[in-house]
């Protein structure tokens, strides 16, 4: 994916099945997002999504979540779902305003945060793929998201 | 992000006065150090959530990645509520505490 500004806008230009990735992986999220809702979990990618506001403070805690939490929830979902539709006729590439481009940034960023946690990332790891390992692809897609969110974040504070 | 929070803020506020300790002292709101938040990301965030301006953004964030944390704003405990539920908005790994 490349990114540049262009005449006041940010444009993607996708690669190949790059799009076609996206849309899958903005779609994954929504499932993602629509399994937590109204549920106490100790998933870990649930609890990376949505972690505690309070950190010894239960009481606070419990108030403060339900007063966030389904905003929240609702909120991620509703951005995840606009990148989705944008993304849904495979688009070789798009034209985002800044506030596009936020979105785009903050979606992104709750994709690695998902796919992260599953993979266990810590601030050690290397973008190199084992090939051995039954997690590469997943690994390959992260570090290719990390990448793009990279890109992005850097063409918006220009 | 601040509009959808907005009513909840108020709801805060009103179960807040029933509880709430002793008014003069300040609360805040501290950032942690996590392996996916990328150092140019988190610098954007504090940027855009705080409007602080990119030298004192970025000295935040090398707090966040080498001391593993950074108090990034202090007020009232409604207001650090709704700057904790924004960088949550962000996938920021924010707290908030009674700064004693």
């Amino acid at each position: 994916m490349k990114v540049r500004r262009r005449g006041g806008l940010i444009r993607l230009r996708f690669d190949g099945i790059e799009s076609v990735l996206l849309y899958n992986l903005f779609d994954d999220l929504v499932e993602i997002l629509r399994d937590g809702a109204g549920e106490v979990t100790h998933d870990p990618v649930q609890m990376r999504l949505f972690p505690a506001g309070y950190r010894d403070d239960e009481a606070a805690e419990d108030e403060f979540r339900a007063l966030t939490d389904q905003s929240l929830r609702t909120e991620r979902c509703d951005r995840a779902r606009q990148c989705r539709a944008e993304t849904a006729d495979e688009p070789s590439e798009l034209e985002l305003t800044d506030e596009d481009g936020q979105r785009w940034i903050q979606v992104i960023n709750d994709l690695r945060l998902a796919l992260g946690t599953e993979l266990h990332i810590t601030e050690d790891d290397e973008p190199e793929i084992d090939l051995d390992d039954p997690d590469a692809q997943r690994r390959a897609i992260y570090y290719w998201l990390t990448g793009a969110q990279d890109s992005i974040v850097r063409t918006l504070m220009r | 992000m601040a509009g959808t929070l907005t009513p909840q803020r108020e709801a805060a506020q009103q179960s807040d006065e029933q509880t709430k300790s002793d008014p003069d002292l300040p609360w805040i709101t501290i950032v942690w150090n996590d392996p996916i938040n990328l150092m140019s990301y988190v610098t954007h965030v504090f940027m855009t959530v705080f409007g602080y301006p990119k030298a004192k953004a970025e000295k935040l964030m090398l707090d966040v990645h080498r001391r593993g944390k950074a108090v990034v704003s202090s007020g009232t405990r409604e207001r650090m509520e709704l700057d904790v539920a924004t960088l949550h908005g962000y996938g920021l790994w924010a707290t908030l505490q009674h700064d004693s």
